[in-house]
C-alpha cells in the first residue's frame, strides 16, 4: 500500500480546503441530547457515569501494582461505526441489518462529542463519511473492513479483552483479530520515529491507582470508526486506565495530532468485568471478502 | 493431563516420555541455575526465536533463490506420509509459491508459527501461558488450569492449547485444527485430524529445546517428532514489533478482480 490517505488525495482535499477554510470550522456546539434508542441495561453513560465509592483501593500485584487484572468487557454501548454520532450515522444500516441501534458517545472533550478537525480535515473526514457505504476508491473503506488492525484506541471500544500484569509488564489480548499490545513500565525509551505501528508503541507508569500509557509510532493508516475518522502518523495518546470499582475500569485517552486535529480531545470508554475465562480464536484477514464485496462491480 | 484423547495419543505419550527422557539426560544442566517462577516453575518468561531454516522446509533441502539451504528438524529425516498424501506433499512442492497458505498470510498454525523467522513472547502465569507473535500478530494461549480442550471438533488456525508440567518440561497438547495450514513452504500438510503433543525443555536460561510430536492418522501412518532449539533475545531492547503480512501487497487487500 502506498499511504492511501496521505498521497495525492490529501493533497488536493487541503488546495480545495483552503478555498473554503473560513467556513468548513464548524465551532464547537452544546453536549449531544439524550440517546433517541433505549441504551442497555447496565449502560455507563461517559457523561453520567456510576458514583463509585472514591476510598476504594484496588489490590495489589505481588510486585506492588494496582491490580486490574481480568476479562473487561466494553459498557459504554459503543459501535465502531460511529463515535460521534451512531444513532443518525447508523441510521441506514440498522434499518437494513435489523441491529439494535448502538447509542454510546465516547467523546467527552469536546462537550459536542465531535472529533475536532482542523478546517481542511473536517472536509476530508466528511468526504470519507459520504464514501464510507459505496467507496470510489479501496483506501476509501474502513481499514479494518479490509482486515487490518483497529489500532489504539479504537481496538479499546471494538469489544472485549483480557489484561494480565507481570513485574515491569502490562499485556492487553483483545477477543477481536487475536490483536495485542506489550506495555512495558520500566521506563524504556520509544523505539526510534522511523518505526511506525498499527497498534502504536507503548510505555506505561503508575500514577497512583491509574496506569498511564504513551502510545506513539502510530501509522496513518488506522480509522476511529467505519465512517472515516482519520490521523496522521503525528497521531499520539495519552491513556489512562483507573479501576474505579472490583468490576469497573474506567479508560480515558487524551489524543492529539497536530496535523490533523485543532487540539487535543478526549475519549472516554468504561468496562465491566466479565465472567469468561477464555479468549478462543477470532480469525480475521483469512478469507476476507468485505472489499471484494463492497467495491466488487466498481473495481472491475 | 485428564483429556479425551484419540486412542493413539497414549502409544504417542510413551514415544515423547521415552525420547525426552533421552533428550533431557543428554542435555544436563543444573536445574538450579534456571530462572523459575514463584511457584517454582521454569521461568519461561522472554522473546525467543529460532535460528533454523524450518519455515522454508523442515526436511533436509539445498538452498534456492531467497531460500536458505537447511539441516532438517524432522528426527530421522522422513516424514511417514501416506502414499495418496506423498502425492499430495509433491503437488504442494510444485504449486508451492501460490498454493501455500502463508503466501496469503494466513495464519500459519501450529507448529508453523513456532519455527518462522521472527520473533515471539512468552508470558507467564500458573494458569495460563501465552505466546505472542510479531508474524501477523498470532497469539496462543495456553492454559495450564487442569482443563480439558472443548468438546469439539472446532476448525481453529491454531488450534486449542492446553498444557502441563512435567518436572522442569512444559507439556502442551493441541488439537482443534483445520486443515488449511501447511508445516512449511515446502507443502508438508495434515489433515483437520493434526494432534500435537509440544514439549519446551529449558537447557539453561537463554535456550529451550522445542520438541514436537505430530500424528494425523489421516495422513501419516505413524507419529513423527521434529526437534529444535529456541534462542532467547538478549538485546535489552528487544521487543515484537509487527509484521502485518496481509497489509503489504495491494492484490491482497484490493478487492481480488474477478476477472
Amino acid at each position: 500500500m502506498t499511504r492511501p490517505l496521505f498521497g495525492g488525495v490529501i493533497a488536493s482535499v487541503v488546495a480545495g480546503a483552503m478555498l473554503s477554510a473560513g467556513v468548513a470550522r464548524i465551532a464547537a456546539q452544546g453536549p449531544p441530547p439524550p440517546p433517541k434508542n433505549p441504551p442497555p441495561p447496565g449502560w455507563i453513560d461517559p457523561r453520567n457515569p456510576p458514583k463509585e465509592d472514591p476510598n476504594w483501593q484496588p489490590p495489589r500485584t505481588p510486585d506492588g501494582q494496582p491490580t486490574i487484572e481480568g476479562q473487561w468487557g466494553q459498557a459504554s454501548d459503543i459501535i465502531t461505526y460511529s463515535i460521534e454520532d451512531p444513532e443518525a450515522e447508523r441510521a441506514g444500516h440498522t434499518a437494513i441489518s435489523g441491529q439494535r441501534p448502538m447509542v454510546g458517545r465516547p467523546i467527552i472533550d469536546p462537550v459536542d462529542g465531535k472529533i475536532p478537525y482542523q478546517p481542511w480535515a473536517v472536509k476530508f473526514a466528511a468526504f470519507l463519511n459520504a464514501e464510507h457505504i459505496k467507496p470510489s476508491k479501496l483506501e476509501y473503506l474502513d481499514p479494518v473492513s479490509r482486515g487490518f488492525q483497529e489500532g489504539v484506541p479504537r481496538i479499546n471500544y471494538q469489544g472485549a479483552m483480557q489484561i494480565q500484569q507481570f513485574p515491569g509488564m502490562v499485556l492487553i489480548t483483545y477477543d477481536y483479530h487475536h490483536s495485542y499490545r506489550v506495555i512495558p513500565l520500566d521506563g524504556r525509551p520509544h523505539v526510534g520515529k522511523d518505526v511506525k505501528l498499527w497498534m502504536g508503541d507503548s510505555r506505561g507508569h503508575w500514577e497512583g491507582n491509574t496506569l498511564v500509557v504513551d502510545v506513539a509510532n502510530n501509522n496513518d493508516q488506522t480509522w476511529l470508526q467505519i465512517v472515516g475518522g482519520f490521523h496522521s502518523d503525528a497521531f499520539h495518546l495519552v491513556e489512562r486506565w483507573t479501576p474505579a470499582a472490583p468490576d469497573h475500569l474506567v479508560y480515558i485517552a487524551t489524543i492529539d495530532d497536530a496535523k490533523v486535529y485543532a487540539r487535543p480531545w478526549k475519549l472516554r470508554v468504561d468496562y465491566r468485568r466479565q465472567k469468561v475465562d477464555e479468549q478462543w480464536e477470532s480469525a480475521v484477514w483469512e478469507g476476507n471478502r468485505t472489499a471484494d464485496v463492497v467495491l466488487g462491480d466498481s473495481k472491475k | 493431563m485428564t483429556h479425551r484423547l484419540p486412542r493413539s495419543s497414549i502409544v504417542t505419550s510413551i514415544v515423547v516420555l521415552v525420547a525426552a527422557a533421552v533428550s533431557i539426560a543428554g542435555a544436563q544442566t543444573p536445574s538450579s541455575t534456571l530462572p523459575r517462577t514463584p511457584d517454582g516453575k521454569p521461568d519461561l518468561s522472554g522473546i525467543w526465536q529460532v535460528m533454523n531454516t524450518a519455515a522454508w522446509d523442515i526436511q533436509d533441502h539445498t538452498a534456492q533463490k531467497g531460500v536458505p539451504a537447511g539441516v532438517g528438524v524432522v528426527v530421522g529425516g522422513e516424514i511417514p506420509y501416506k502414499p495418496e498424501a506423498l502425492a499430495k506433499k509433491r503437488e504442494n512442492y510444485a504449486n508451492r509459491a501460490t498454493a501455500d497458505p502463508e503466501s496469503k498470510c494466513y495464519l500459519p498454525g501450529v507448529p508453523r508459527i513456532m519455527y518462522m523467522s521472527y520473533p515471539f513472547q512468552i508470558f507467564q502465569k500458573p494458569n495460563q501461558i501465552t505466546m505472542l507473535f510479531e508474524y501477523v500478530h498470532a497469539t496462543r494461549p495456553i492454559y495450564t488450569n487442569g482443563t480439558q480442550h472443548p468438546p469439539g471438533h472446532i476448525d481453529w488456525w491454531m488450534g486449542d492449547s492446553r498444557g502441563r508440567w512435567e518436572g522442569d518440561t512444559l507439556v502442551v497438547d493441541v488439537v482443534h485444527f483445520n486443515d488449511q495450514t501447511w508445516f512449511d513452504r515446502a507443502g508438508n500438510f495434515h489433515s483437520e485430524q493434526l494432534h500435537l503433543v509440544e514439549r519446551f525443555t529449558p537447557l539453561d536460561r537463554d535456550h529451550i529445546t522445542y520438541e514436537v510430536t505430530v500424528e494425523d492418522p489421516k495422513v501419516f501412518t505413524a507419529p513423527w517428532r521434529m526437534s529444535m532449539v529456541l534462542y532467547r533475545h538478549r538485546e535489552p531492547n528487544a521487543q515484537l514489533l509487527e509484521y502485518e503480512c496481509f497489509t503489504f501487497d495491494n492484490e491482497f487487500h484490493a478487492p481480488v478482480p474477478s476477472k
